[in-house]
């Protein structure tokens, strides 16, 4: 029994850490632009499948995890260009307009790639002991490469120009640009970087889950409860909630079964919601 | 110079400027003045074109602002200490010291800065947000000078801050006005202003009413009462 909490728990962490590398793009899009991106997920699972089809027509994953984040980055320029710029600051229009690119997303990858859920084979195979259990190599290779991915996010956000105008920005967008700070480009970038972040999340996590069409509609929820209660637009906190929440739904899932599991993650999300709106890591915003 | 001519702007579907016309000349101290709500500060942000213009003219130096895009003022030379004084306080001194810079800090600019801001100097890791309300105006000020700009419009540079220190912000702007910068100065203490300006608009509704040297203002009290509702 023991085996079995480790390995959910390991499985949550790993989980955790990619989760939160796809809803820190979510949060930054939000604490940046204002707008709740309901196409998230599905930037997650163009990620999944444009690693899946890359690594097949390269015959490598690792080419496969470079190119995806490019083009996803540049994906995201053009989206916050032509769907995103032409409605921002109306928040109901930013909900309509990103569920509707959600659908198109879906309905254009079953279209081209098909609606049959895939595999993908991991790139590094075997197992090492850990807590007395087999564990995947490839799922530590993730959840290092994901937790790494966050550090360089961080590092970048704290330490470069770019990243000390994206905070600039996100606080007070008036007086930065009479500061002579370019606020819609940084903006442009800032999403370009958060679609980049959740196609990255799917490249990680495609050897370790299914390969379809609405993969990211699994996902979507579970990254709005870890921005909602890491407090909203609160990165840091977004990550702790990502990797806790994970954690906990994988011991909640040894001791019962995966819907209890997400129950009690929305029951903890609307406690948060009661009892301390602004996240329970509210404060600790940089 | 800084030209504005007839600056129309709305908030929603309310007219906030309704005309307004007034000019900066080099090295001029310039003081705006109204009572609250009349359009001195949507006058700054309709100049930098942080509210949206919906008629009239600005100009600075012979080129038409209304043309160009508002981030690319400040590389003009048209500095902005927004009003509450726009400290990004999650960020460090000297981020917000040099964010508008495209590269590193030129060493001089960098070393004759914290010469004239010692406090500023001193505290240049600690996050903005921890500096008091006369640390960040100071810090505002220094931000805006960074930029070298060519004039400089200031919102409300005394508000909230304690009365001792106002004197001390009176002597930086007076500083900044000495150097060669003109200053557009909005200001409710009329004391500073009539102190600082060299040309005094008086503002209500929307528009200028009224445009007068400061001893010209002093020498006509029944104005300064009608205007700004203050006896001088």
């Amino acid at each position: 029994m023991t085996d079995v909490v480790f390995a959910l728990a390991i499985n949550g962490l790993v989980w955790g850490l990619i989760i939160a590398l796809i809803a820190l793009g979510l949060s930054i899009i939000f604490g940046l632009l204002d707008i709740i991106n309901v196409a998230h997920g599905d930037l997650f699972m163009l990620g999944t499948v444009g690693g899946l089809v890359i690594a097949t027509a390269t015959g490598s994953f690792w080419v496969a995890i470079v190119l995806v984040p490019i083009i996803a980055f540049a994906l995201g320029l053009a989206l916050e260009r032509f769907v995103i710029r032409p409605t921002i600051r109306q928040a109901a229009l930013t909900i309509v307009t990103t569920f509707g690119l959600s659908m198109m997303l879906q309905e254009g990858v079953r279209a081209t790639y098909g609606p049959q859920p895939r595999r993908m084979a991991p790139p590094i195979g075997g197992t090492v002991p850990l807590f007395g259990i087999d564990y995947d190599i490839y799922r530590l290779f993730a959840a290092i490469f994901a937790a790494l991915a966050l550090a360089a996010f961080f590092v970048f956000l704290n330490r470069t120009k770019l990243g000390t105008r994206i905070r600039a920005v996100r606080h007070d967008p008036e007086t930065a640009t009479a500061l002579g700070i370019p606020v819609a480009r940084v903006c442009g970038i800032t999403f370009a970087l958060g679609t980049a972040m959740a196609a990255l999340g799917g490249v990680i996590a495609a050897p370790i889950t299914t390969v379809e069409f609405r993969t990211g509609v699994d996902i979507l929820p579970f990254c709005f409860m870890a921005v909602v209660i890491g407090g909203l637009g609160n990165l840091q906190g977004t990550v702790a909630a990502a990797v806790l929440l994970a954690v906990m739904e994988g011991l909640v899932t040894s001791f019962a079964n995966p819907t209890i599991a997400r129950i009690v993650s929305l029951a903890i999300m609307s406690g948060v919601l009661l009892f301390r709106p602004h996240g329970l890591f509210a404060g600790a915003t940089r | 110079m800084l030209i504005v001519e007839d600056l129309k702007a709305d908030i929603g579907r309310v007219p906030v400027l309704r005309g307004v016309s007034l000019k900066v000349a080099p090295g001029e101290t310039v003081a705006l003045l109204g009572r609250n709500g009349v359009g001195k500060t949507s006058t700054l942000r309709a100049i930098l074109g942080l509210l949206r213009r919906n008629g009239g003219k600005v100009s600075y130096n012979g080129q038409d602002l209304t043309r160009i895009a508002p981030y690319r003022l400040a590389k003009l030379g048209l500095g902005y200490v927004p009003q509450g004084r726009g400290i990004f306080p999650l960020l460090t001194v000297e981020e917000n010291l040099f964010l508008g810079l495209e590269g590193p800090p030129p060493a001089d600019i960098v070393e004759a800065l914290y010469a004239r801001f010692p406090r500023i100097a001193e505290r240049r890791r600690q996050a903005a947000g921890t500096l008091s309300g006369g640390e960040q105006q100071m810090l505002a000020i220094a931000r805006c000078l960074v930029m070298q700009p060519t004039t400089i419009m200031l919102d409300e540079p005394t508000e909230g801050i304690m009365p001792k220190l106002v004197a001390q912000i009176r002597a930086e702007i007076g500083a900044v006005a000495k150097s060669g910068i003109a200053v557009l100065l909005v200001e409710q203490n009329l004391r500073t202003a009539l102190k600082l300006a060299t040309n005094v608009y008086l503002m209500e509704r929307g528009q200028v009413v009224h445009e007068a040297t400061p001893e010209a203002l002093k020498a006509n009290p029944d104005i300064v009462h009608r205007y700004l509702g203050v006896s001088l």
